[in-house]
């Protein structure tokens, strides 16, 4: 009979759309946790260009660059990402009066910066993307 | 963080709060306003159900038909078979005009629709409701009829309860109005300047003139300023006000029973002071002034606002019903039957019981003690004083052979210039059947010469004729 | 890791799943006429919705809880709608897949287009030219002259312009510098909007004019520099306001409307009274889809659709409702402040503004909590014009909440 049915769906619904509201207010929240955790106006730092659900490991929206930083597959690094294209030790920035320079660490898969793959030490600038495999970071230095 | 930033956050969290807001304003809603808003009239869901439900009908407690529904073509009629005689009682229930009186107070049993929980939706479904319940009264159809015959054409109201279990015989109000055409004479009725849709036996409230000293004497008992005698030489001078006994006769020396019996201003003026209003109103909310009296119908509260009396004055004019005190003739009926309970207070009833179309008994109302409203000794004082007032005092009026009546009379002043007549009691007094409450709004004569021939045509026809 | 992917898709099948019980309980609530075009229909929506939202996080680099909230919402009116009238269920089911269509071509359409925050002049121009259309073919309906009807398809110019007029402040104030060479610049942008205002109080468009208001005070509060001017808005509105209420009647009688409806019961008070009921009614859980009475309301499934939904389905869902358009609002503040060019911050906040505010006035209206205007629920109320602009919105805050600077820089 319709109106039992009626009946308990009404119960049902409520249920399933206060769920759904629920589970988009903690995606939300996880993401924001991962965000605002620090603060990092006028500072230099990675920002993740891929969409980070997108990438099937752990990985930050932001890094920041405090002094020389170190990014590989190892646990030792700075910034550990566990991705295979990335190599146990990948690249580094090294920082020198103010300046960010950035160096493949003889990576299997290469550093490529702006497009470019890169042989020597470079020096970062305000905009520039570094990409290894399929992850691809922006350089952020507001100074 | 930066000025632009900042100004989108404030933006942001100003529409977060109309949000909120929206949610905080619906839970109210939902909560404290939508059970009125469901049951005005204009409601066409309402509707809905009275075309498939039959609704129950009310009966007497002698099982005279007082209103019923019957089919015609695809939904149900109404009918009412006593025209005005019940238009306070049963009220109405049209489409038009909504609903009022126990049609509108016991919609949800007359249509036998019960609180929306979850089970009771799912047995509303497995079995469709189709008839309502039957609602059967405590009224008297011949008291009520002769009730309305002894106050027709004189505003105000009756009530006739029995004393020891709170059951009303009967409860007119006049002027009334024809519940079985309404659509006649809606105009009419809804503009009448004597407002006849006012329930005057509840929603009325006079002043209640000597028929409050027996609540003043009860309070005398209960301090013992009784004890000391009272010259009275017809007038009392309370700050600088003069307070007169009526028609300025002097009564002399003088006790409470005597002061009662000839209704005497003064000696209860000059003795509220000794009382005090904190005992008058102690005892006064014994008897249910300041608060709703438990009811099927809603009772206005009686007034007797001792704690914003600030002058003596106020206060004495107070003692003898006068002023700031107020009641509704239910409540004085209510008093009457203390006195006669042996000072208990009774659960005034008027549905009797709720019974399903197959006879089964929903609900039955009980013999319910509100509240020890004197001690025996004391009612039993005032009930002796009471006898006296009817055996040879202003109450003479409400005399019966062989039946010993208790009462008392009140003339009360009010804003109109004419006097309303009150009369309370009840009879037998050594073992009371009958307690009535008689008004007559503006009627100009006083409570012995107006009021107590109504009561006691009344407590007789009653006791002569009731069946338990 | 896998853990967390497995919950990332647990709000879209959340969706899923409530939107295939709702199909199930209205094919069993329209059992006598259970038809299999319709439940291919619904069925084709279902899918659309749930391809759209798996396809969006491959395409758009952005947010992807907007389309997410926005699909729910959806659903929610379009049972609402269809448990109404059957008909009506069935176009905006069509129309709802218009929109979805709509929203793609324009995210890729839009995306590609450069230099769209320096087409002030022409944004100008289009809004005008929607106010003409309206007035020079305009029809009345329900007391306000915004629809028009171009070979018996009615449509509401007015939708669109909400988006024009958000472009065309965007644009102002994305490039304040190259109008600053123009003495009161602001002055004349502040000029044009009250000029908007005064064609839509003539269209007596009431509800539409507080939007326009609103979005533009919020966004002169943002950027304007004088800040006098913002005091100067104020006070011109509060002004006109009172005006308003002397000069025309039709705002005294939705002002007296609100304040007591009940005396006005026959007539103004009508509509709103016959919300109240119906929300009345419903309860905390509603009465149950089908079982209610919504069709006693007037002009139910566009203006009044929120009161059907507490009839009959409750007002828990009717606060879900609200809080999916708080969420969903507070998604586009946050896509407004994490973007970092400016004309297409402007843009978010504008849009965002638009669905928060519009939906408070239209709810806060059929709750008697403010003067009930005429609006539609975007997303839940049926209607072609309004669910077409909304997904038009929707489509630039799609864009707007990718990341523009990195794409200038490579595109150059």
């Amino acid at each position: 009979m319709y109106s039992i049915l009626a009946l308990i769906f009404k119960y049902i619904f409520i249920i399933v759309i206060y769920l759904f509201i629920f589970s988009i207010i903690r995606l939300i929240y996880l993401d924001i946790k991962s965000m605002d955790a620090i603060s990092f106006e006028d500072r230099a730092y990675l920002k993740l260009i891929n969409r980070k659900d997108s990438l099937p490991f752990k990985i930050d929206e932001h890094y920041i660059i405090d002094g020389d930083i170190k990014l590989g597959r190892q646990n030792n690094n700075d910034i550990v990402i566990k991705d295979q294209y990335v190599s146990k030790e990948h690249f580094q920035i090294v920082e020198d009066e103010k300046e960010y320079y950035l160096e493949d660490l003889e990576s299997v898969n290469g550093t490529y910066l702006n497009g470019d793959k890169l042989y020597d030490i470079v020096k970062l600038k305000d905009g520039d993307i570094i990409r290894i495999g399929k992850i691809e970071f922006l350089f952020v230095n507001r100074e | 963080m930066n000025k632009e930033i900042k100004r989108i956050i404030i933006i942001l969290t100003v529409l977060c709060m109309t949000f909120i807001s929206l949610i905080v304003y619906i839970s109210y809603f939902q909560i404290f306003k939508a059970s009125a808003i469901k049951n005005n009239s204009y409601n066409k869901r309402l509707w809905i159900n009275e075309q498939t439900i039959l609704r129950g009908s009310i009966l007497d407690r002698n099982g005279n038909v007082l209103a019923y529904s019957e089919k015609e073509g695809d939904s149900y009629k109404r009918n009412y078979n006593y025209g005005s005689l019940y238009s306070h009682i049963v009220g109405y229930s049209y489409r038009e005009y909504g609903k009022s009186g126990l049609e509108l107070y016991y919609n949800n049993s007359l249509l036998n629709i019960s609180d929306s929980t979850p089970i009771n939706e799912i047995k509303n479904i497995v079995i469709p409701n189709t008839t309502g319940n039957n609602l059967v009264l405590t009224i008297d159809h011949n008291i009520q009829s002769r009730a309305r015959s002894l106050i027709d054409g004189k505003k105000g109201s009756i009530v006739v309860m029995n004393p020891t279990t709170g059951e009303i015989y009967a409860m007119v109000s006049y002027p009334d109005f024809n519940i079985s055409n309404l659509n006649e004479n809606w105009k009419e009725i809804s503009e009448d300047m004597e407002s006849p849709l006012i329930n005057r036996a509840i929603q009325g409230l006079y002043a209640p003139g000597s028929v409050f000293k027996v609540i003043t004497a009860m309070a005398a008992l209960e301090n013992s300023s009784y004890e000391t005698q009272y010259n009275c030489i017809g007038s009392e001078k309370i700050e600088g006000y003069v307070f007169k006994d009526y028609e300025g006769k002097a009564h002399g020396p003088i006790d409470l029973k005597g002061a009662l019996v000839k209704s005497c201003n003064t000696y209860f003026i000059n003795k509220s002071l000794e009382i005090g209003k904190d005992t008058i109103g102690k005892i006064s909310e014994r008897f249910f002034f300041n608060s709703r009296i438990p009811f099927d119908l809603p009772v206005k509260s009686s007034q007797f606002p001792y704690k914003e009396m600030t002058t003596d004055v106020e206060v004495a004019a107070a003692s003898i019903g006068q002023g700031k005190v107020l009641v509704t003739p239910l409540n004085m009926a209510l008093i009457a039957s203390g006195i006669a309970n042996e000072g208990e207070v009774v659960k005034p009833i008027l549905v009797k019981e709720i019974v399903t179309k197959d006879g089964k008994v929903l609900k039955q109302s009980d013999i319910e003690i509100l509240s020890q409203g004197i001690n025996p000794l004391g009612a039993n004082t005032i009930k002796d004083m009471m006898v006296e007032v009817v055996k040879s005092g202003t109450g003479v009026n409400a005399k019966i052979k062989n039946v010993t009546v208790a009462g008392k009379t009140g003339t009360a002043e009010n804003s109109s210039g004419k006097n309303h007549a009150w009369f309370i009691g009840f009879a037998p007094a050594d073992n009371p059947k009958v307690a009535v409450s008689i008004v007559l709004e503006e009627d100009g004569s006083t409570g012995g010469k107006a009021a107590a021939p109504l009561a006691r045509d009344i407590m007789l026809y009653t006791i002569e004729n009731i069946k338990d | 890791m896998f853990k967390g992917e497995i919950r990332k898709q647990s709000p879209k099948n959340l969706l899923l799943l409530f939107q295939i019980l709702a199909l199930l309980l209205l094919l069993a609530y329209e059992q006598m006429h259970a038809d299999k075009m319709i439940f291919i229909m619904a069925m084709g929506l279902i899918l659309i919705i749930y391809l759209s939202n798996y396809l969006l996080i491959k395409i758009s680099s952005g947010d992807n809880y907007i389309f997410l909230i926005v699909t729910m919402l959806i659903t929610i009116g379009i049972i609402v709608i269809y448990r109404i009238d059957e008909k009506l269920g069935i176009k905006q089911l069509t129309w709802i897949s218009l929109g979805i269509f709509l929203f793609f071509l324009v995210y890729f359409m839009v995306k590609r287009l450069k230099k769209i925050d320096d087409w002030l002049y022409l944004y100008l121009v289009l809004a005008y030219l929607l106010f003409i259309i309206t007035f020079a073919f305009g029809d009345r309906k329900f007391g306000a002259i915004n629809w028009v009807s171009f070979r018996g398809f009615a449509f509401q110019p007015g939708e669109i312009t909400k988006i024009v007029l958000i472009f065309l402040l965007a644009s102002y104030y994305s490039n304040t510098e190259k109008w600053r060479h123009i003495k009161y610049s602001s002055y004349y942008i502040m000029g044009v909007v009250y000029s908007f205002i005064a064609l839509l109080f003539l269209q007596k468009d009431l509800g539409t004019a507080l939007v326009f208001y609103i979005i533009f005070a919020s966004i002169q509060f943002i950027y304007e520099e004088d800040r006098k001017l913002i005091l100067y808005n104020i006070g011109l509105f509060l002004g006109s306001g009172v005006l308003g209420y002397v000069l025309f009647d039709h705002v005294k009688i939705r002002f007296q409307a609100w304040l007591n409806p009940w005396i006005y019961i026959e007539r103004q008070g009508y509509q709103i009274t016959q919300s109240l009921f119906a929300i009345a009614e419903g309860g905390f859980f509603g009465k149950g889809l089908g079982m209610g009475h919504p069709d006693f309301v007037p002009v139910v499934y566009t203006d009044f659709i929120f009161s059907a939904i507490c009839e009959e389905m409750g007002i828990f869902t009717g606060i879900g409702i609200v809080m999916l358009f708080m969420i969903f609002v507070y998604r586009g503040f946050k896509i407004a402040i994490s973007q970092e060019n400016r004309f297409y911050r402007i843009l978010a906040i504008g849009i965002s503004t638009l669905f928060g505010i519009q939906s408070f006035i239209i709810l806060g209206g059929v709750l008697k909590m403010i003067p009930l205007t005429g609006l539609t629920l975007p997303f839940i109320s049926y209607g072609g014009s309004s669910i077409l602009s909304s997904f038009i919105a929707l489509s630039i805050l799609q864009i707007c909440s990718e990341d523009m600077t990195s794409r200038e820089d490579t595109d150059e």
